[in-house]
């Protein structure tokens, strides 16, 4: 097959060149593609197929290396031409390939392997006869082809990883950093793009023993190789980051393996940091490491901050006496406690059960989604929200974990016991005429008996000490009620409740007491 | 001070943080445009040093002076180092420079207290601002947050960092009261709050100005105190469940030169360390509570991992049969990783599941062999009791070494 031949042309000829008994030669994944699609349509079975690549022609005396293959050509815009050129050929039928298949094909063909085409045309050709699992890594082939991804990814990841660019003295002109690495396998086109996105409109090129690329700034430019080895390059930024590698090293911590899993040897040498590893370790294992500090650093003079202790303390806020509640354990899990909020000239306070997961995180009560539903009651109702109080029995959120998130948990008999001492202090305080109880926890709490049931009370004001008690549902019931017309029922049941609550006070309307400020 | 030096300083003293995560931020790139700088969502880790931690981002301190005295930290007022700082250019030029030349893939900023807590943040803020603002970088930034700023200071930090931390300290309050008595946990958490609530909000609101896109982390301290890993770990399931924290980072303690008498000698094992990412992974990933991986007060295990232990301790749900089971169970079996356990119900899909597609996958055979039943492979029921399996999966005991600091690695 002649070179320079365009990936249509090859496939047009490799039903013959098999029948004829000639090696296909492809030198990227693109001719491939082309080359294979057109033998899947002719069935021609992978046993009767020899696949070669250029370097490994034994009659052509080029060098095995796919840039030489390309004659300096650019190797990125001929894929991308190829790409969109590919012409649709109606006679032989497309092979039905997922693109997650294509994908890994495309990946695994970057494998350096003598038999790397002839490996992929059995896959897809095992695919195309109905063996799906061949995709799987538990089918052998599927093994070969998920671990040659595997190494082609790890390799474009170690590169991105571990490529150095050296910084060339401006007057030198464009590239202005300058990096040499040795692949593994045929990854530099991709690792390319990664640069591209990353340095802007700087100047670079990366060095590889095959071939080459250059960013001028607008445009990446593929080459054959330009460097046999890296730049020698005096570098005032290495200086720098040698010393940082130094001593952002905890020697207390000495850990090579985990070192040397996760960068394997063949990179260190190319690495500037990597000279100072066997220095570091010994260092570490002769007392640094008991000391827990690098020679460098420990050998200055060192420096106590003078200052008084009342003075290091930050002017912050203090927490209340709310806050520093440990009548019960639910402090622990909660973020802060939520007292209660509202004027103090108030005459109808609200009690709710507990803050909830948006209450606890801004320290205010109702401001979550039930707080949302409490503003459309009072609306409907006709009251105005700043002119009652609203509180809880509870003052700390109880809660679960669910997943990530915190699921509400009913405070147990105990808990509001404990958080009663509160909330007598703000009825104690507060004197309202009229206490809304939300709730089954609230009615507890409010009228200091266990066994009082919600539907008892609901509908129906009791006396407790100087204040009347009316009960309403809490809204996280309203918001849980499934069935839309209990919903509404039930959102209505505490409309009506509200406005009961006004009609009291309107009705009680006695003078305060002159002891009440 | 040269700035090698300062970076000598400043590094060394930033050292003990475990987090160097470049992870979870958008996508941005500079192709064509001014500036520098890219985020793929994925961080990269540059390199490795001999303890076996990444470098992935610039982790330094803006200055080790500090007004605090928090036992644990080698820069407490108290402490006799040697003192550095840089100025805000600084940081930003050094940060530029080793970006260029692909040695990191950003910026994680930190720092002692200096005059106020707010005055200390503003230059944090100041660094992140002058990067984006000034010089169009594009790279991961990581601020961590003063507990004590004002809150506005930490939205305008979350405008220009990938993602913010505020460090809890230690697992318990009494801890943090007694050896960071400077620091409060309630002020901790309230920043944290407000953290999340930017971030709910922001959720809500996707016009919003950018706030800390890669979500917030914190950092503990094991081993500095008495608490054990059933402590730590239920704290650690309060934070994520209460401030949706992308991750927890445990940082063994490591002693420091004339440390204080109120923290011990000795560092806790790194194994300790190396257990709790396990069972955080197993909290974050895998669907466990904090319960069921530490029903009761102690430590974890040392010589199995926790999702073994857990199995061992939890017998009546295996062996399962990998062809019926719920697929949300199989990630529970020991030796069976998230992504292994998701081939799984693809190929059971297409076919029976049998004993060598395990092999195949390079599951753990050793590890799994008790717990599963496959088409062709069923573990004789019963027939070994958790302790001698345990026995038998057990990481190799080591040789006590008498000498540890004679013994060169």
């Amino acid at each position: 097959m002649k070179p320079g031949a365009s990936p249509a042309e090859l496939a047009a000829g490799a039903v013959a060149a098999v029948r004829a008994g000639r090696p296909l030669l492809v030198r990227d994944f693109t001719e491939w593609r082309a080359v294979a699609r057109e033998l899947l349509g002719a069935r021609v079975a992978p046993a009767s197929v020899t696949w070669g690549a250029p370097g490994e022609d034994l009659f052509s005396g080029a060098p095995a290396s796919i840039a030489a293959a390309h004659n300096g050509g650019d190797l990125l815009s001929a894929a991308t031409q190829a790409d969109e050129q590919e012409p649709i050929n109606g006679t032989t039928p497309r092979p039905h390939i997922p693109r997650s298949l294509m994908e890994m094909l495309q990946t695994a063909a970057c494998y350096r392997d003598h038999d790397r085409w002839a490996f992929l045309y059995r896959v897809i050709w095992r695919w195309q006869q109905g063996e799906h699992d061949v995709q799987s890594p538990a089918d052998a082939d599927g093994q070969r082809l998920n671990s040659m991804v595997k190494a082609v990814r790890r390799e474009v990841h170690d590169m991105h990883a571990y490529i150095r660019f050296r910084e060339r003295p401006i007057e030198a002109g464009a590239p202005h950093f300058v990096a040499w690495f040795e692949p593994a396998h045929d990854v530099l086109p991709q690792v390319a793009e990664h640069f591209v996105a990353r340095m802007g409109k700087v100047s670079w090129m990366i060095a590889t023993p095959d071939a080459s690329v250059l960013w001028d700034g607008a445009t990446l430019h593929q080459t054959g190789p330009l460097m046999s080895s890296a730049a020698d390059l005096i570098d005032a930024g290495e200086a720098l980051w040698l010393t940082y590698y130094r001593s952002i090293f905890n020697p207390a911590r000495l850990n090579t393996q985990v070192m040397n899993s996760h960068i394997p040897s063949r990179f260190w040498k190319n690495l500037p940091e990597g000279a100072l590893v066997p220095s570091l370790v010994s260092q570490a294992g002769l007392g640094a490491r008991r000391i827990g500090q690098v020679e460098a650093v420990g050998r200055r003079s060192g420096r106590t901050i003078p200052i008084e202790a009342e003075q290091a303390q930050p002017e912050r806020q203090q927490p209340s006496k709310l806050d520093e509640c440990r009548r019960c354990d639910l402090w622990e899990h909660a973020t802060q406690a939520v007292g209660g909020e509202g004027p103090k000239s108030a005459k109808i306070m609200i009690v709710g059960e507990q803050p909830g997961d948006q209450e606890d995180l801004a320290g205010q009560p109702f401001v979550g989604p039930a707080g949302k539903l409490l503003d459309r009651v009072f609306e409907q109702a006709g009251v105005d929200r700043k002119g009652v109080y609203i509180t809880n029995a509870v003052k700390h959120f109880k809660w679960e974990p669910r997943g990530k998130r915190r699921l509400h948990k009913t405070p147990a008999q105990k808990e509001i016991e404990a958080c009663h001492y509160w909330l007598e202090k703000e009825i104690a305080t507060r004197k309202p005429k009229v206490i809304v109880a939300m709730g089954a926890t609230a009615l507890k709490s409010v009228l200091q008996t266990g066994s009082v049931t919600l539907k008892d009370k609901l509908g129906h004001p009791v006396r407790h000490g100087d204040s009347w008690v009316v009960t309403i549902y809490h809204p996280s019931y309203v918001l849980r009620v499934p069935d839309e017309s209990a919903k509404h029922e039930a959102f209505s049941v505490m409309v009506k409740g509200l406005k009961l609550a006004q009609e009291l006070l309107d009705r009680l309307d006695v003078p305060e007491p002159p002891s009440a400020s | 001070m040269e700035l090698n030096d300062k970076l000598e300083i400043l590094a060394d003293a930033a050292k003990y943080d475990a987090s160097c995560a470049s992870s979870g931020a958008p996508k941005r790139g500079s192709e064509g445009k001014d500036g520098l700088g890219a985020t793929t969502g994925m961080g990269i880790c540059h390199s490795y040093t001999p303890d076996g931690r990444c470098v992935s981002l610039l982790k330094i301190l803006l200055t080790n002076f500090c007004i605090y005295d928090c036992q644990y930290c080698i820069n407490r007022r108290t402490s006799n180092v040697p003192r550095a700082r840089f100025a805000v250019d600084e940081v930003v030029k050094l940060t530029q420079d080793f970006y260029l030349r692909n040695y990191i893939d950003g910026l994680f900023l930190s720092s002692g207290i200096i005059q106020s807590a707010d005055y200390t943040m503003e230059q944090l803020v100041a660094v992140a601002r002058q990067l984006r603002e000034v010089h169009q970088f594009r790279g991961y930034i990581h601020l961590k947050t003063i507990p004590d700023a004002d809150p506005l200071l930490i939205q305008e930090a979350g405008r220009w960092a990938d993602r913010l931390s505020v460090n809890i300290e230690l697992p318990t309050h009494d801890s943090v009261t007694r050896l960071a008595p400077e620091k409060s946990v309630h002020t901790i958490k309230l920043a944290m709050g407000s953290i999340r609530r930017k971030l709910d909000e922001k959720a809500e609101e996707p016009k919003a100005p950018n706030f800390a896109p890669a979500g917030q982390s914190t950092q503990m301290i094991v081993g500095a105190d008495a608490s054990d890993d059933h402590t730590i770990l239920n704290t650690a399931e309060t934070l994520y469940g209460s401030y949706k924290l992308k991750r927890v980072y445990y940082s063994a303690f490591s002693p420091i030169p004339q440390s204080p008498g109120s923290v011990p000698l000795a560092p806790p094992p790194l194994l300790r360390e190396h257990r709790l990412y396990q069972a955080d992974f197993l909290l974050r990933g895998y669907g466990f509570t904090a319960g069921e991986l530490m029903p009761q007060t102690g430590n974890l295990a040392l010589d199995v991992d926790p999702k073994l232990a857990w199995a061992l301790a939890n017998r009546e749900h295996f062996p399962m049969d990998l062809n019926r089971v719920d697929a949300s169970l199989i990630p529970r079996i020991p030796g069976i990783g998230l992504r292994n356990a998701k081939r799984l119900v693809e190929l059971r899909r297409l076919r029976r599941i049998r004993w060598e597609d395990l092999s195949r996958l390079r599951c753990s055979l050793k590890k799994l062999a008790p717990f599963v039943v496959t088409a062709d492979y069923k573990p004789a029921q019963g027939a070994t009791s958790s302790d001698l399996l345990r026995k038998h999966m057990a990481d190799a005991p080591q040789q006590m070494n008498l000498w540890p600091e004679l013994q060169a690695a």
